[in-house]
């Protein structure tokens, strides 16, 4: 018997691996007594399978709106979700889950009128007092973007009215509303563990929300392992079903690697259909040589920074700034990139509303670097004040830009030394004046498509001892000016004040400004595809709804 | 009764070594660089919401408080929460760690069938073709790493001749079985979801070869050894002159004695591969340990860092306790000598 056992086995495996693998549930036996059908005459349609959308993401993704704020995150919460507005690929704010507002004279009360209909993906009516949930959720947990939506009280005064009280005026109060994903208040409430770390509230059923929805937007959770894929279905009773592409896919799944070797596998299995933003320029190009894939890239809010300490000799002299800003050359740093990527003009990337085309774009010119480093109180000695340039270990990609700065301030007698250090080390350094290093080699997002959030988050006092800005200027002045121009409500007058600080900040040569960065995926021919045509801010780019897939 | 002794001593050892290892995993987990609360919330993330958080993890009290809070807890059975996946350890480990068990036993079984099984093959064809093809395998297979062995597997078996699948436990479509021990091929056949089973056996193949590779290779390198240095000693002579049946003399004289260094080296490996399958599991999007362990120390999770470490150092105790059991049962000389050194 201990013989026949394994033969036995062998057997079923075999017998099992001759059966179709069941992916569609049997239909129910017929009640007893049911009346017989007539005889169709024609064999029935077989189910169709549902065209999925897959795409490579790196892990971990996070779907809790109060929670997620990377890459992955915030693609999974905008197909997850919905706002109160949307925003295009101009910088502009359409409207969403509220079909209009109002803002009052003085500019610190906003009264939104919400859309008639929206249901959640439980089929239960989404209202006022959803959001004023979803607002005081994510303000008392503080994670994910709760930064960039604060500063507000929120009330209900009927179900389809929303009233934003303000405390001080924000130009930037609109825009950030697309990070304010509407939960269902009744389902998360049903999910909250009540023992947690926000006292009445629990948990905020933040448990549940890990690997669960709650939202209303064109795509619902359907399963989500974690460390190997989410996987969403179609919401067909999603209040803007009209706006689906007509090839929009059924399923998409984010599967979780990022792999050279496995995303290549699975694309040419036909297993994939975008890949990740993560792959290598030789992984995208092997992928472009695949019949039925091709490479695309298009612009974001990102941008390759050399954040250049302001108060660290010799960069503490404008002079050296501007010298090792002219030393540099920007032509072959941008050429070590994907083609078409384009040298930043001024300090904020170009897709932002309110960038100013018309600031000092530094260009390699070593005669008027040694003519900067002749005027610099360094400059006799220059070869006294070695430059260290961290790199971030996990981006092995960023040492050859270091390179080829060592090798640019050679010619003009700066002393470079080139480090990599981990990312935890470079934020640990950062939060501190002593320990910051001369220049660190940084991609920065805005996190709201305006140049006055990426002037804030880059060159504020606030943000003075984190990783987002090793320059240290701690200028009142220039703080009062971003504040100001952020406080403004009128768009126009907004933008003019970015476009002077933009200017100033270029002139004064803050940082290094490389590049802007471009997001690069690999995708199957049969995929349409217009990521330009959608906003630049960070989720909006892979949106399901306005995707096609059409398989072969 | 003297099994019951030895394990109760084994037993008793193991506490010292774990509590030992406890030190040094949490030690080690906090000397990494970086704030582990700044870490997990973004550096965007606001100042009193890092606190919050360091105040809940213990994070703000001294070194030697938070190890007696994490001590205290770990006891009761509460590893605390991880920074990367947001919930309890305890769920992680639920669900981490039977795929790459059962990943890792598949690859023990393959290594066990497979090494031993060449290994004899090299002996008993001693210098002919086939001990030569064998050896050059083996050394092949020792000197190739296991996430290399997993590209090129994936790129032969998956790509090129797409023979099975490339990523995760179970095909698109395919649904899963109710978790019983948490492996899919076992689980889906007591549920009698044939298909299922098939296919996580499918999925299971490629991780699993690359994995036992290695120790594939080194089984079939000292099994060979030790049989070929076995082969010349006096008592296989005499059991040949005897007329005792070939089989008779392979099987349970010779194969008995030579195992001993390769049930050693196996267990050591056994242990082994489920720290080092993080590559692997990636490569193949295998929701593993090995791998959680390590986004856990990218991320500097740190109550996932000594989770995952106390789980290794746990799983090192227990395989090593069976190897001397097993050493045991194959040579009673070694069961003597424990008995009398007792």
């Amino acid at each position: 018997m201990k013989r026949l056992l394994p033969i036995l086995l062998g057997i079923a495996l075999l017998a099992a691996a001759c059966t179709p693998t069941p992916a569609v549930e049997e239909p129910p036996p017929e009640e007893p007594g049911a009346p017989e059908e007539p005889a169709a005459p024609e064999e029935p349609a077989a189910p169709e399978e549902p065209v999925p959308l897959r795409i490579t993401f790196a892990w971990p993704t996070f779907i809790d709106p109060a929670v997620g704020n990377d890459f992955s995150s915030s693609h999974a919460m905008t197909n997850l979700y919905d706002s109160l507005v949307f925003p295009t690929a101009d910088g502009t704010m359409d409207p969403w889950l509220a079909e209009s507002w109002e803002v009052s004279d003085d500019g610190l009360t906003y009264t939104f009128r919400l859309r008639d209909g929206v249901k959640f993906h439980d089929g239960s009516d989404l209202e006022a007092s959803d959001v004023v949930y979803s607002y005081n959720r994510f303000q008392d947990i503080g994670e994910g973007f709760a930064y960039v939506v604060s500063g507000a009280e929120v009330s209900a005064p009927d179900d389809r009215t929303v009233e934003f009280q303000l405390s001080a005026q924000s130009g930037l109060f609109i825009p950030s509303l697309v990070r304010l994903y509407v939960v269902n208040e009744d389902l998360v409430r049903a999910n909250t563990l009540a023992e947690g770390p926000y006292g009445a509230e629990g948990d905020y059923g933040k448990e549940w929300l890990l690997t669960n929805d709650a939202g209303s937007g064109p795509y619902q959770v359907v399963e989500f392992p974690l460390e190997e894929y989410l996987l969403m279905d179609k919401f067909e009773g999603w209040w803007n079903a009209a706006a689906f592409n007509p090839n929009a896919p059924d399923q998409v799944r984010f599967i979780a690697t990022t792999e050279t070797v496995t995303v290549r596998s699975l694309m040419d299995d036909g297993e994939l259909e975008i890949t990740d933003q993560w792959q290598t320029i030789e992984a995208l190009e092997a992928l472009d040589a695949m019949d039925g894939v091709s490479s695309m890239a298009f612009p974001t809010m990102n941008s390759f920074y050399y954040m250049m300490n302001n108060r660290k000799a010799p960069l503490d002299d404008v002079n050296c700034r501007r010298a090792v800003s002219y030393a540099f050359d920007y032509d072959q740093a941008v050429a070590l990139e994907w083609p078409g990527t384009k040298q930043m003009v001024g300090p904020v990337p170009a897709t932002l509303g309110g960038h100013n085309p018309d600031v000092t774009v530094y260009k390699r010119d070593l005669d008027k670097a040694r003519e900067e480093l002749a005027l610099c109180q360094y400059g006799d000695d220059i070869a006294d004040y070695p430059i260290e340039v961290v790199w971030i270990a996990e981006v092995p990609a960023e040492e050859k830009w270091a390179l080829l700065f060592q090798a640019n301030m050679a010619d003009i007698g700066i002393p470079v030394e080139v480090v990599s250090n981990p990312w935890l080390s470079v934020v640990e350094n950062t939060s501190s004046q002593e320990t910051s290093p001369h220049i660190v080699t940084i991609y920065v997002t805005a996190s709201l498509p305006e140049a006055g959030a990426m002037l804030q988050d880059r060159y504020h006092s606030s943000t003075a001892a984190t990783w987002q800005q090793n320059e240290w200027l701690l200028d009142e002045d220039l703080d009062a000016r971003i504040e100001d121009a952020l406080a403004t409500v009128d768009q126009e007058q907004r933008f003019a004040k970015y476009a002077e600080l933009q200017a100033e900040l270029a002139d004064q040569a803050v940082s290094l400004f490389l590049y802007d960065q471009l997001q690069k995926h690999a995708v199957a021919d049969y995929v349409d595809w217009r990521p330009e045509a959608n906003s630049p801010v960070q989720g909006y780019q892979i949106y399901a709804p306005f995707i096609g897939v059409s398989p072969p | 009764m003297r099994l019951l002794g030895f394990l109760t001593r084994r037993g008793f050892q193991s506490i010292f070594v774990l509590f030992g290892l406890s030190i040094l995993i949490f030690v080690i987990a906090r000397v990494l660089p970086g704030d582990p609360a700044r870490a997990a919330l973004g550096a965007r993330a606001p100042q009193w919401v890092v606190d919050r958080l360091r105040e809940d993890m213990h994070l703000d009290e001294p070194l030697v408080a938070q190890y007696g809070y994490w001590l205290g807890d770990a006891l009761q059975g509460d590893l605390g929460i991880s920074l990367v996946t947001r919930r309890d350890v305890t769920d992680d480990i639920r669900d981490f760690l039977p795929a790459s068990l059962e990943l890792v036993m598949f690859a023990g079984l393959i290594t066990a069938v497979g090494g031993i099984g060449l290994g004899i093959l090299s002996a008993r064809n001693k210098d002919k073709w086939v001990d030569n093809f064998i050896r050059i395998f083996s050394y092949m297979g020792v000197v190739t790493p296991s996430f290399v062995a997993a590209i090129l597997l994936l790129l032969l078996f998956g790509l090129v001749l797409d023979w099975f699948p490339t990523i995760g436990r179970l095909s698109e479509g395919v649904p899963r079985p109710t978790t019983i021990t948490g492996f899919y091929t076992i689980d889906s056949l007591l549920a009698g979801q044939f298909a299922t089973a098939w296919d996580a056996l499918k999925h299971l193949i490629l991780p699993a070869v690359a994995l036992a590779l290695g120790s594939l290779s080194q089984e079939a390198r000292i099994t060979r050894s030790t049989m070929s240095d076995n082969l010349s000693k006096d008592y296989i002579a005499a059991g040949r002159a005897l007329g005792v049946p070939e089989r008779l003399v392979t099987g349970r004289f010779l194969l008995k004695a030579s195992l001993i260094p390769t049930v050693s080296i196996f267990g050591l490996d056994f242990a082994a591969t489920l720290s080092n399958a993080f590559l692997v599991e990636l490569i193949f999007v295998w929701p593993g340990i090995s791998r959680y362990g390590l986004n856990a120390m990218l991320r500097k999770d740190v109550n996932a860092i000594s989770a995952v470490i106390l789980i290794l150092g746990i799983t090192f105790i227990l395989v090593n306790i069976l190897v001397d059991l097993g050493v045991g049962a194959l040579d009673p000389r070694i069961r003597l000598r424990a008995a009398r050194s007792d």
